[in-house]
This record gives structure tokens, C-alpha cells and sequence, in this order.
């Protein structure tokens, strides 16, 4: 391993380093805030790594291999990027989230610290992941992202404050994908060995090798096994039963991690290992994808029509947007098709995390008047992941039912959004790749989305509150931060949305 | 520049408009107005091209054009164009949104700023998609203008509003997908053959795709603008979403909503496909005739006043498919004209529907009857249009109507026979809402609201508003010269491109009948000069 190969996965060291450090630092200093402070730092680190190895990647060459396990390239390091931008935004929100609900006193069994470690193992594992070339990483990888997932999906526990039935939940939803996280894993591991067995080699290039020289029926039947493991990643159907349970349980906060940065690792991987096996060329791989696509875009969104909880309907809404991410993906290996990808990945990460950021900062707001207890909340009105709490918000306070309503018309695909721009992406893709039936699922899934978007979209500006009363104190009120998060990603999705140019040039360069 | 201006002003002065609600519960209107205004001393600046029309031989296809580079990825550029044919949208766009600003100028009584926001932003959408000359910028703008007009129907409207303003929407929004796929489908069908990505109106306009392929992508935009327009079997959100408008709101989707999608068909699906146009013209003209009489049998049934206008408004759009599909100038003349004259008489009666239910706190007709005695200003305005509506000679409605009958006969005369017919159910329909509403005792047996009845009638602001758009009507019906001149250059052009590619299709298919399409009414422009 040379002074180069160590130097290109600078990122991933840094991060490794910065876990040690917060580990000890919270050993000997608990502060929350001194802990988010430290992995702010840990991450602007990271990122300053990335940028300086894509100044070493234009010198010279495109990628460099560290040894087989890794490779650095530059959609890689985008992909990297983009992600620890987004665990900068959940790292804010979960520190909002968790401040609201952890009693401050000496003693108390609220340790929110961890939240933070367990945050940068996540992204540790999903860097490695974005640079995996070797079945042995990848697993890494990928176990390494579960792993520290199931603490984070149970932490509403660790908050004192909050109510019991937030705490089952979380529980729940941490159990849940433990047992079919591990499930699938299984499945993966499982075709990772046929497949090893098949050709003996576990580094991608070799498999490509074997995959060139000829294709037993035992490969296939390893990479389909591969696939269902992946599949269940991406809460692809018929593998996203876990999905809504998940996402309505966890703490909101780490349902935006899940949704975005372990969705947008699993995608960056598949970009990779399907250009560097070409697996494009196998007819049964492709047809699977496609299957599993046009299931995704209708029974998401068809599901999510009848949804009352917002973190339900967003679940089902992801599982529709992966659906169209996947039509994109699947017109080959070209750089037109990942261009595609990424462009659409960044468009359903930026919505995606300002969506469950708007909820994320409301519920926060509003747990000093949730009620407590075990059983679910009679009156929806007052329970802040109903629809109900959500009516006439626009009145209330515009700003924050703004941005809602940008994510809402950006999830929907309304211009001047950068969904817009991604759709329009999706369909250039499809319509380069000649997949008229996808495209009529596309179109089809999205007049079905159109509907209960815009029926939440309605409901934020419901006016059956007669009097006009502009409500003083009314208005929910949420930490600066909280602010920060939101407004920059209000002005990426619109910024994107009108000049898309600037992020294909950043696209196509870096 | 003074196109960019116009759409910057709206766009502005929305904001503006919102703004200004924390500071002063009335700025808002006021800012609208002068917002209006500016865009109309804007567009004003292009009168003296008009003239130029006559004399359309000689001179450019577009008076005025802006190119930006936006995205040079796909090739996309910010390019807005005026031609004759944009210049009598604007004017009418314009026109409507400050008619539709002082006919309701007290009207809304809560959230104003949004209102006003939601209002100049539609309009702002109109403009662009008028005045785009890029395929994508089109699509941009027919989106932008989708949104504030869904806020207006779902937030001011009356009590059916959301289930309206969502139908109206997912209609729209899943037709438009189907135009992007087209649109996107054409753009790549152009770069395969001539290796340049652009989604440039002009570049376009050359592309030559295979015959089968052209036919699908024609339906696809022309589903997009046979739902805006709309036609038969993409009606439905239209009785709903004008219903539930506020009064405002019915206005712009009568007067230039609906416009868009006609100026969509006659600018982009007849000359990007004229070859699959001709051969969609029966099944289009069908429609056209099938949603004039469908229209019309449906306004006659309605018991509600607005959804009586809004069904007529089916069957006057009907007129402007037929007129436009018969694929002449003096059809496609009518349907131009149809669309001016049908947008000031409707904005003019839905306004009247917006102040009689102002005033009696209902729509419906079985609940009103002998208003005249008490309103009777009001009901003399409501008798004009009433008879535009049904097209009185010396109105702008009937030069329309006798146009596009006229030119389509040529084309087809069966259709034209049967599309005739829903004259007279206009005139049904149009005399009996009069009946019932103005004529006759007195039904309403409840209270009056006012004891005064001079309180009731119109005052100042609306009679002149009203009368101006009487005005107008008449002076289309009388010297309707101006805007065939106006017009004339842009429906030349696609009228040149029809006649080619139907020669060609001659050419190919030797002895087929019906070629002379095109050919039936030469020197149509001096006839119709003269005609009132």
C-alpha cells in the first residue's frame, strides 16, 4: 500500500480517526453540545478530504485502486460527498431532536452523545461502501451501516422525555429491521459465496473476468441472490414491507439517515457494481430490475394514497422514488444513464432530508403538547405526524409550511424544483433507452403521487378556521439551526431547480 | 428585453403584491393594478408591428426574440418570441387579468396578498407559455402556471373546492407528462438524426421523423392540450374547477387557461407534425363537434348558473378544435377569432354569475327569476353577453362561429352539418338561463338581503368593466380585420406546412381522395373583410 493509495482514501481515515476521538471525548466530557460541535468538525474534515483527493484525481488519473478492496473514483467521491452533506443536516436535526427530549440533570439516564458516534459509524460504513470494489468490503460496508442503524432506529429510548409510546415505537422499528435487515444480509452473503463458488474470486474485477469468459447458471443464481439483498436495501418491492413500520417508529432524524444517506450508498454501490461487472448485459438481472421498478413506482404510490401519517406516506413515497431512480439506472451502462442517477439521487436526497427536516423540527416543537402514555393518540389533530396537525400550517407559520410545500412540489415534479429536473432526467434516460412500458408506469405513478401530495400540499393551506385571528404565539417556533438546515436546503432545491446547469457542470467534473 | 420584462414584471409584482399585505391590508390590489398596468404599457411598445401584418410576406416570422443560454446541457435555451398570433394572446391575457382585478376588486376578504400572488403568477405562466420558443421553457411555464391556480381554486373557492382543485391539477399535470415524454422523444429523435441537442420551436420544426413514431408523439401533446382545451373525453375537471373557482379564478380559466391549449395545438402540434395532424383530422374534428353539441346539451341541463357558463364553455372550445383541425386559414382564422370572442364573453359572464351570487348567496337558477325589475343594469349586461354567447351577428362570436363552420366545411361537411347544430343549442341554453334568472315572478321567497334595490345592481367599477368588454366584443364583430392581419403570418406559416406535407403525402399515395384539404377558399382574407 503506497503513500498514495493511503492518501486517496484520506476521507475514510479521517473519519476512523474522528470516531476514536469522539469516543474518548465523550468519555471524559459529556456535553451534547460539545459532542455535535466535534462532529460538525469531523465531517467538514472529511469533506475537506474528499475535495483534496479529487485535486489528486484530476491531476492525473481517473481512479485509483487501494488495494482490491477499495477503489476511489470521482462519482465515488460525489456520491461521498453528497452524503456527508446530508449527515451534516441529520447530525442538526438529531441534536434538535435529542435536546428536546433528554433531561439535563445530573444522573439521568439520557446519554444523546452516542447518537453522534453511532451517526459517524453510519457514515463510515457508507463511504467505504460508495468505494467498494471486493465483495469482502462491500459486506463490510453494508454490515457496518446496519449495525449502527439498529441503536439509532431504538434511540427515542435513550430520551427521557419522550413519551412511551415514541419509545415502543422506536423499539419496534429497531426490531423489526434488525430481524429483516438481517434477513436479507443473509441473502447477500449467501450469494456473495455462490458466487464465489462459481468463479472464485470476490474482487470485482476478477468476477468481471469470469463473467466475460463464460456465464454458469450458479453465477446467476448468486447475483440474483445479491440483488435481493440489495433490493431490501433500496426497500425495492416486493422487499419494502419493512419500510413504513421502520420509518414511522424511528426518531425522525434517523428516518432521514435511512431514507437518504443508506439509500444513497446502496445506490452508489449498485452504479458500481454494475458498470465494473457489466452486468447490464444480462438479460435476467436487467428484467428483475425493471419487474421490481414498475412494482415499486405503483404499489408505492398507490399505497401511500391512503396514508395519514406523513412519515408513512414519505416511506412509501421513497419507495416509489427509488422505483423511478431505478429506470435511470437501468439503460445501461452509459455515462448518460449514471449521470442520470446521480442527478436524480441528489434531487431525492435534497427533498427527501427537507421533508423529514420540516416534520423532524415541527414534532420537536410540538412534544411539550404531545400527550404522553402508551396508546396511540386519539385526537390526530394533536398528534404531529397526522395529517390533521398539518392543517391550515401555511397560516400559521408560512415559512415552514414553505418549505414543506417546495419539498411536497419537488417529490411531485413541478418545475422551478429540482425534482423537475431530475424527472425531466428520468425521462430522457427512458427515452433514450427505448423503455416505453416504464416510462407509462413512471407517468402513471406519478399522476397517482400528484394526489396525495397535493392533498397534503392542500391541507397546509386549508383555511377552515374562520377567524382570520392571525393567532399570537401560535406560530411554531424552532431553533436557529433548524432554521440553517432548512434554508439551505430550501435554496438548493430551488437553486438546482431553475439552474440545473451548475450541478451537471459539478456532475460531470468532479 | 420588454418580453423578459412583461413576464419579470408579473413575477415581481407577485411578490410584491404579498409583501405588501403586512404593511397595508389593500396594497395588495393596488400593486396588482399597477403591476397590470406596467406589463400593458410593456407590451404596448409592440403595437406599431401590427400594421406589419398585412405585408407578411417580406417580413421576419417573430417581431421580437430573446435567446438566453439556460441549460446547455440538453441544449436548452431561455428563448421567448412574439408573432402576431402571441401579441393577441397577450392582449388578451392582459386584458382578462385586469378585468378579473376590477370586477372582484372587493371581493376577497381574507388573505389577500396570497390571493394577489397566486393571481399575478398565473398570469406570469400565461405570458411565458405565449411567448416560449423553446420546447422545454414551454413546458416550464405551462407547469409554472398550473400551481398558483391551483392555490386560488383550493383557497378561495366555494365548498367543493379541494375535490376540484385536485382534479383539475391531476388532469393537467398527468396529460402534461405524456407532452414531456413527446416532447423529450422528439428532441432525442432530432439528435439521432442530426447529432444537436436542442429544443429549440425552429430547430424542431425541420426535425423529420418516421411516420409511426410522429403519430404517437402527436397524440401526446395533443392529449396535453385536448385536456387544457378542453375537448370530449378530457373534460371533466372543467365544470368542476370553474364552478369552485372564486369568481377571479373562473375568469382566468375561462378567458386564457383555456387558451393555452389551443395556442399549444395551432403553434406546436400542427406544424411539429403536420403530416400525423392530417391524418388525425377527422378523429379531432369529431371531437370538436362531438363536445359542441355534448356542451351544449349539458349546459342546457344545469340547474347551477356557473356550471351552465362552464359547459358552454365546452362547446365553444369545440369550435376552436374543428376550426383548427380543419386545417385552412378562414377554420383556423374562426378559431383564432373564437378565441378572443369567447374569452371576453365568458370572463363577462362568469363576472355576472360572480356578482349575482355575491349578492343572492346562490347559483342556483331554480332559486332566482325576475331580477330584472331589481337589477336591472345587471340584467341588461347579462342579456348582451347572453347573446354573444349564442352568437348574434355584429358580436365577435359569430364572425367565430361563421368562420370556422365555413372553413370547415370544406373539410368535411358531415362533421360541420353536425356541429352546426349546436348553434341552436347555444341559443337554448343561453335564453333559458335569461328565462329563468331575469325573467319571470320573483321566486326567491326568502328575506331580501337589502331592502334598497339600487344597492344591488351593479355600481360603477363593475357596469364599466363590463361595458368595456361589450365594447370590445363589438368592435370585433365590426371590423374583425385587425386580428386576422394580426394573426394571419403565423397561420400562414402552419397552414404552408400542412399544404407541403400534405402534397407530399399525394405525392406518395397517388389518387387518394381527400388532398385538397387546404385548397377549398382562396383569397379568404378579402372576403372576410368585408363580410359584417
Amino acid at each position: 500500500m503506497s503513500a498514495r493509495e493511503l492518501y486517496a482514501i484520506l476521507p475514510l481515515l479521517v473519519l476512523t480517526a474522528g470516531i476514536a476521538l469522539l469516543m474518548l471525548q465523550v468519555s471524559y466530557l459529556r456535553s451534547h453540545r460539545a459532542a455535535l460541535v466535534t462532529t460538525l468538525a469531523i465531517i467538514a474534515a472529511t469533506i475537506y478530504g474528499c475535495f483534496r483527493v479529487v485535486a489528486m484525481l484530476s491531476q492525473d488519473v481517473s481512479s485509483i485502486a487501494v488495494t482490491s478492496l477499495l477503489l476511489v473514483d470521482r462519482a465515488g467521491l460525489f456520491i461521498c460527498l453528497l452524503l456527508l452533506l446530508a449527515a451534516v443536516a441529520v447530525a442538526v436535526l438529531g441534536f434538535n431532536y435529542l435536546r428536546q427530549r433528554c433531561l439535563k440533570v445530573e444522573g439521568a439516564a439520557s446519554y444523546p452523545e452516542e447518537f453522534y458516534i453511532l451517526l459517524l459509524l453510519v457514515m463510515l460504513g457508507a463511504c467505504t461502501l460508495t468505494f467498494a470494489s471486493h465483495f469482502a468490503s462491500f459486506f463490510l460496508a453494508l454490515e457496518l451501516i446496519s449495525l449502527a442503524l439498529y441503536p439509532m432506529l431504538g434511540f427515542a429510548v435513550i430520551g427521557e422525555r419522550s413519551p412511551r409510546r415514541d419509545q415502543m415505537q422506536s423499539l419496534e422499528s429497531g426490531i423489526k429491521y434488525l430481524l429483516l435487515s438481517g434477513l436479507s444480509t443473509v441473502l447477500g452473503l449467501f450469494g456473495i459465496a455462490v458466487i464465489y463458488a462459481a468463479c472464485g474470486a470476490l474482487d470485482f474485477d476478477g468476477v468481471a473476468a469470469a463473467l466475460a469468459s463464460g456465464m454458469p447458471s450458479l453465477m446467476l443464481v448468486g447475483l440474483t441472490l445479491l440483488m435481493t439483498g440489495l433490493a431490501f436495501k433500496l426497500s425495492l418491492v416486493p422487499f419494502h414491507i419493512w419500510t413504513p413500520d421502520v420509518y414511522q417508529g424511528a426518531p425522525t432524524p434517523v428516518t432521514a439517515l435511512i431514507a437518504t444517506i443508506g439509500k444513497g450508498a446502496v445506490v452508489a454501490l449498485l452504479l458500481r457494481l454494475f458498470a465494473q461487472l457489466n452486468l447490464f448485459q444480462i438479460p435476467l438481472l436487467n428484467t428483475l430490475l425493471a419487474i421490481m421498478a414498475v412494482a415499486s413506482m405503483l404499489i408505492g404510490n398507490l399505497l401511500a394514497l391512503m396514508q395519514n401519517n406523513i412519515k408513512r406516506l414519505l416511506a412509501y413515497s421513497s419507495i416509489a422514488h427509488i422505483g423511478y431512480l431505478i429506470v435511470a439506472f437501468l439503460i445501461g451502462s452509459s455515462a448518460f444513464g449514471s449521470e442520470a442517477v446521480i442527478y436524480y439521487l441528489v434531487a431525492y436526497v435534497v427533498t427527501t432530508l427537507g421533508a423529514f427536516a420540516v416534520i423532524s423540527l415541527i414534532a420537536d416543537d410540538a412534544l411539550a403538547a404531545t400527550p404522553g402514555g402508551t396508546q396511540p393518540i386519539g385526537d390526530s389533530a394533536s398528534d404531529p405526524f397526522q395529517r390533521d396537525y398539518y392543517r391550515g400550517l401555511f397560516w400559521r407559520s408560512p415559512w415552514l409550511a414553505c418549505c414543506l410545500a417546495a419539498m411536497l412540489l419537488s417529490l411531485a415534479g413541478i418545475p422551478l424544483t429540482i425534482g423537475f429536473i431530475g424527472k425531466f432526467y428520468i425521462f430522457a434516460a427512458g427515452v433514450q433507452g427505448q423503455l416505453w412500458l416504464l416510462l407509462a408506469a413512471v407517468v402513471i405513478g406519478s399522476a397517482l403521487g400528484l394526489y396525495y401530495y397535493l392533498g397534503l400540499l392542500l391541507t397546509l393551506v386549508q383555511r377552515e378556521t374562520t377567524e382570520v385571528s392571525e393567532a399570537p404565539g401560535g406560530g411554531i417556533q424552532i431553533a436557529a439551526s433548524g432554521h440553517a438546515v432548512l434554508i439551505i436546503l430550501t435554496i438548493a432545491l430551488l437553486g438546482f431547480g431553475v439552474f440545473p446547469q451548475v450541478l451537471i457542470n459539478w456532475i460531470n467534473t468532479l | 428585453m420588454t418580453l423578459l420584462a412583461i413576464i419579470a414584471v408579473l413575477f415581481l409584482g407577485g411578490i410584491l403584491a404579498w409583501l405588501a399585505e403586512h404593511f397595508y391590508g389593500r396594497g395588495s390590489r393596488w400593486i396588482s393594478l399597477l403591476t397590470l398596468l406596467l406589463a400593458a404599457v410593456c407590451l404596448n411598445s409592440y403595437t406599431p408591428e401590427m400594421h406589419d401584418g398585412v405585408t407578411f410576406t417580406g417580413a421576419p416570422k417573430w417581431w421580437d426574440s430573446l435567446t438566453l443560454a439556460w441549460i446547455p446541457r440538453f441544449g436548452i435555451h431561455f428563448s421567448l418570441a412574439i408573432d402576431g398570433l402571441s401579441f393577441l394572446l397577450l392582449t388578451l391575457t392582459l386584458a382578462m387579468g385586469l378585468f378579473g382585478l376590477a370586477i372582484t376588486w372587493r371581493d376577497i376578504k381574507f388573505r389577500r396578498g396570497f390571493f394577489y400572488f397566486n393571481y399575478l403568477w398565473t398570469l406570469a405562466g400565461v405570458v411565458g407559455v405565449f411567448t416560449a420558443t423553446d420546447l422545454f421553457l414551454f413546458f416550464f411555464f405551462w407547469e409554472v402556471m398550473l400551481i398558483p391556480m391551483l392555490f386560488l381554486i383550493a383557497v378561495w373557492g366555494y365548498e367543493g373546492r379541494l375535490y376540484a382543485a385536485i382534479k383539475f391539477f391531476i388532469f393537467t399535470q398527468a396529460s402534461s407528462l405524456l407532452m414531456l415524454m413527446a416532447i423529450v422523444a422528439l428532441v432525442y429523435l432530432h439528435y439521432n438524426n442530426t447529432g444537436q441537442v436542442t429544443f429549440d420551436y425552429e430547430a424542431l420544426l425541420g426535425a423529420e421523423l418516421p411516420a409511426g413514431i410522429a403519430y404517437w408523439l402527436m397524440l401526446g401533446f395533443f392529449i396535453a392540450f385536448a385536456v387544457k382545451l378542453p375537448s370530449l373525453p378530457f373534460h371533466p375537471w372543467l365544470p368542476d374547477a370553474h364552478t369552485q373557482a372564486p369568481t377571479a379564478g373562473s375568469i382566468l380559466l375561462a378567458a386564457i387557461l383555456l387558451k393555452t391549449g389551443a395556442y399549444g395545438l395551432l403553434r406546436f402540434t400542427l406544424p411539429l407534425f403536420p403530416d400525423a395532424s392530417i391524418a388525425f383530422a377527422p378523429v379531432a374534428m369529431a371531437l370538436g363537434a362531438a363536445s359542441i353539441i355534448y356542451g351544449a346539451v349539458l349546459a342546457f341541463g344545469q340547474r347551477d348558473m356557473k356550471r351552465l357558463v362552464a359547459y358552454s364553455s365546452v362547446s365553444h372550445m369545440g369550435f376552436v378544435l374543428l376550426g383548427l383541425y380543419a386545417l385552412n386559414t378562414v377554420a383556423i382564422q374562426g378559431a383564432v377569432m373564437q378565441m378572443i370572442a369567447h374569452g371576453l364573453s365568458t370572463a363577462a359572464l362568469f363576472a355576472i354569475v360572480g356578482a349575482l351570487q355575491h349578492r343572492l348567496h346562490t347559483r342556483d337558477m331554480t332559486q332566482m327569476g325576475g331580477l330584472w325589475s331589481e337589477l336591472p343594469r345587471l340584467s341588461a349586461v347579462a342579456l348582451f353577453f347572453a347573446v354573444a354567447t349564442l352568437g348574434l351577428p355584429g358580436l365577435g362570436n359569430f364572425i367565430a362561429e361563421f368562420l370556422v363552420l365555413l372553413g370547415s366545411f370544406g373539410s368535411d361537411r358531415w362533421i360541420t352539418a353536425i356541429a352546426a347544430i349546436g348553434i341552436i343549442g347555444a341559443a337554448l341554453y343561453a335564453l333559458l338561463m335569461m328565462q329563468r334568472v331575469f325573467f319571470g315572478l320573483r321566486r326567491q321567497v326568502e328575506e331580501t338581503p337589502k331592502s334598497s334595490a339600487g344597492a344591488l345592481d351593479l355600481n360603477l367599477r363593475e357596469t364599466l368593466a363590463l361595458l368595456s368588454l361589450a365594447v370590445a366584443l363589438v368592435v370585433l364583430g365590426l371590423r374583425p380585420q385587425g386580428v386576422f392581419n394580426t394573426a394571419q403570418p403565423a397561420i400562414a406559416d402552419v397552414v404552408k406546412r400542412i399544404e407541403s406535407a400534405s402534397v407530399a403525402r399525394s405525392k406518395t399515395s397517388a389518387g387518394a381522395a381527400a388532398t385538397d384539404i387546404a385548397a377549398g377558399w382562396p383569397q379568404a382574407e378579402q372576403r372576410q373583410g368585408d363580410k359584417p
